[in-house]
């Protein structure tokens, strides 16, 4: 081989190797450079699957069908409860990059955003009216740092004790009957010695555990009890006693499997008729208007969770604005839209929830949320949801979900999990 | 451009000749330099470099220097007052220790179950059995499935009512057991599945290893009179040393990335009492509760370990030549 083919070999290698580099250069500055998205609204979402997917699918294709201009991008990031989107949120805050808005819970929850949260009060709120127009919770729930940063789109009621008609037949229980904790649990006995059904359908997620000790509480402690609880101020005989009756429910009367299934999962059970009670928030509500082969008021029902009948357990989806927003004009005008009749009946009769905004028509909703939607208008009081975001601010709930995954989730430690709670808010 | 070409051209050309009839270099240091293998090969080993460096190295000390920070929540970080005070907490969080104790149980109990279960299988499939390439197919199979699913697989095998481990113990007159949710089983449970997925791949690292020892010393071996079982335990086994070495540092830093399967099995970042790890409690404490420098800390933490694990491996290999 000649000197001067291996010069030209290596000149050529070595263009390669230059062409490489300037190609990687050229790829990064391609990643970062979207200038052209400035005016595309960017909306986050949870809602991928069944009756959330197609409540988000209703509301967007309103928004769109009013305001054809606006170039929307909604994205629905699923998994793990929340947990996803949650995550995708504060990746996209701490890179400066924000959506334009995300669908979470107002209340304690905006706390953890502190610092990040644009106000909305004059361009959302004034404008479109919308404190006068939503109920009084859903509107402070909304307020951060002196100011609006969220607009409530819907309501899901967490008092709800679902079940199976048919079972409570064959036990011979009637739910009506049913009026304070001590009748629920004569009831789930009677289910238990009458039938081969579990009596009560239950996921052991913290999270699940915590949102039936908060009714629970408000049961047999009262409303008092829980806000003093909830504002850090609370008895810890009324937390010993709510966890000695909760450990009763949970270690008697629930389905053997309860430590390593989810709720979609143990909600199977009261629909194919294996189960006879669930408590939990009223989305499970979602999954059985959606179920063609079940029937309001025939197959399935609900009461009031014993002992709450007169309150609304209050749990508020909302859309967050984030400061710094790239599209700060179209989010608003998104954001007036979720607070907006149209929108509310959009969304809310799939979600199986319920519109935060008073005297909407109710046509368009089944019977089981008109029903809900009389309650939450005469409920006495509303005890805002202790394991979604409204009563306590997040790391609180995180620490209360700690103790309960760690001292109440089979086995049930009274002593520990008590001491724990009074530690954590 | 053209000129410049000139001028390299021209300093390296300026040589003079010797008069034993060689050249002499009279070019300066500056000049040698850039006519260097080192410079000239430099569009090949730099933007791996910058890249590496900048993504993994930088990113590495980037987390070091959070984790001496108090950034939590979406304020961003404050650089100018660095402290120990994460690892101080770290030191007093009862979960960490758990955690720890937890990460550390996984990492023994599981390398050492897919070290041994390899070597049998490896061995037994050694001996030409009949269907040999099936059952090593077979037993491959699970490690090139990817976590997510297999942990999917798990958690329906373990149920307790349907879940097949229990129907099958079960005509022993055994259980139902609670796999993944009593706290006393809930690891056990989750070592198995990942051995189950794993010894696969220590079986045909073994099993390279043993085709490659020649059939003479296995004879020889016969000949002096040694069983099987003392033939492997004194003649093969040894040999296997470097099999061993290699498997046993990929399996200890899978089970120190067991994050994924375990995230799987139980939905989210919150596994049942007694299977959290130091993965998800890093996990949890960075998005969960926006504390993001004792996040980092776990993090760091984290990745001592997994260097205390590497760092022995690679300085004997550096030392033998191997790298």
């Amino acid at each position: 081989m000649s000197n001067n083919d291996t010069h030209s070999r290596r000149r050529v290698l070595k263009g390669a190797g230059v062409t490489g580099a300037a190609g990687m250069m050229a790829l990064a500055g391609c990643l970062t450079g979207d200038e052209d998205d400035e005016n595309t609204l960017e909306v986050l979402h949870g809602w991928t699957g069944g009756d959330g997917a197609e409540a988000e699918e209703a509301l967007f294709a309103a928004f769109e069908e009013e305001h054809p201009d606006i170039d929307l991008d909604d994205q629905a990031i699923g998994g793990g409860g929340n947990e996803n989107l949650d995550q995708t949120v504060a990746t996209r805050f701490n890179s400066d990059n924000p959506p334009g808005s995300f669908a979470g819970w107002p209340g304690a929850n905006l706390e953890q955003y502190d610092g990040v949260l644009g106000d909305i009060e004059s361009e959302v709120w004034d404008e479109a009216d919308l404190a006068d127009a939503h109920v009084e919770e859903a509107v402070e729930a909304c307020q951060f740092d002196g100011g609006y940063s969220a607009v409530p789109i819907g309501s899901h009621r967490m008092n709800d004790l679902f079940y199976n008609v048919e079972v409570l037949e064959d036990a011979g229980v009637d739910p009506d009957s049913l009026d304070d904790i001590d009748a629920l649990i004569d009831a789930l006995d009677t289910v238990d010695s009458e039938t081969d059904a579990t009596p009560l359908a239950m996921s052991l997620e913290a999270w699940a555990i915590l949102q039936t000790w908060a009714v629970v509480m408000l049961s047999t402690q009262g409303y008092d009890a829980y806000m003093d609880f909830i504002a850090g101020d609370g008895d810890e005989d009324a937390v010993r006693e709510t966890f000695e009756t909760l450990e009763e429910i949970l270690d008697n009367y629930i389905n053997d499997d309860a430590a390593s299934v989810g709720f979609t999962e143990v909600n199977q059970d009261i629909m194919g008729g294996d189960a006879a009670f669930i408590h939990e928030g009223n989305w499970v509500a979602g999954a059985y208007i959606n179920n063609e082969d079940i029937e309001y008021g025939e197959e399935w029902d609900a009461i009031r969770y014993p002992g709450t009948e007169d309150m609304y357990g209050l749990h508020i989806d909302s859309f967050i604005y984030p400061g710094d927003n790239p599209a700060p004009e179209e989010t608003a005008t998104f954001l007036r839209f979720a607070g907006g009749e149209t929108a509310q009946v959009e969304f809310n009769q799939y979600k199986g929830s319920i519109p935060t905004r008073e005297g909407v028509p109710t046509e368009e909703f089944n019977e089981y949320l008109t029903e809900t939607i009389e309650d939450f208008e005469t409920a006495s009081e509303k005890p805002p949801t202790l394991a979604h975001g409204l009563a306590v601010d997040q790391s609180t709930q995180s620490s209360l979900e700690e103790v309960l995954n760690n001292n109440f989730a089979d086995p049930f430690d009274v002593d520990d999990a008590t001491e724990g709670f009074m530690n954590a808010v | 451009m053209k000129r410049l070409v000139a001028i390299l051209r021209a300093i390296r050309n300026k040589r003079r000749i010797r008069t034993d009839g060689g050249t002499t270099d009279e070019r300066s240091t500056v000049k040698r330099w850039l006519d260097s293998d080192f410079l000239q090969s430099a569009p090949f080993w730099g933007p791996p470099l910058i890249l590496m460096g900048l993504f993994v190295y930088g990113a590495i000390g980037w987390n070091f220097l959070l984790s001496l920070t108090d950034y939590s929540g979406f304020g961003g970080p404050d650089y100018t007052n660095l402290g120990l005070q994460n690892y101080s907490r770290m030191v007093q969080d009862p979960a960490i220790w758990e955690a720890t104790w937890n990460t550390v149980v996984l990492l023994v109990v599981f390398t050492i179950a897919c070290l041994a279960l390899g070597l049998v299988l490896a061995i037994l499939l050694d001996r030409e059995i009949r269907f040999g390439r099936a059952f090593r197919t077979i037993y491959l199979l699970p490690f090139a499935l990817s976590f997510i699913v297999t942990a999917q697989f798990w958690r329906w095998m373990y149920n307790v009512n349907d879940g097949i481990v229990n129907q099958f113990i079960g005509l022993f007159g055994l259980g139902p057991y609670n796999w993944l949710g009593d706290p006393r089983l809930v690891l056990g449970s989750v070592i198995f599945a990942l051995v189950w997925q794993f010894s696969g791949y220590t079986m045909v690292i073994y099993l390279a290893a043993l085709r490659s020892i020649p059939t003479e010393q296995y004879e020889a071996a016969r000949v002096d009179g040694a069983g099987t079982f003392r033939m492997y335990w004194r003649v093969i086994v040894p040999q296997l040393r470097p099999a061993i070495v290699s498997a046993t540092v990929v399996l200890v830093l899978f089970a120190l990335k067991a994050f994924d399967f375990l995230y799987a099995v139980f939905d989210g970042y919150r596994p049942r009492q007694g299977a959290d790890i130091l993965a998800t409690k890093m996990m949890r404490e960075g998005f969960n509760n926006s504390e993001w420098a004792y996040s980092s800390a776990i993090g760091l933490t984290l990745f001592i370990l997994s260097l205390a694990v590497i760092a022995p491996y690679l300085y004997t290999q550096y030392k033998r030549g191997n790298l």
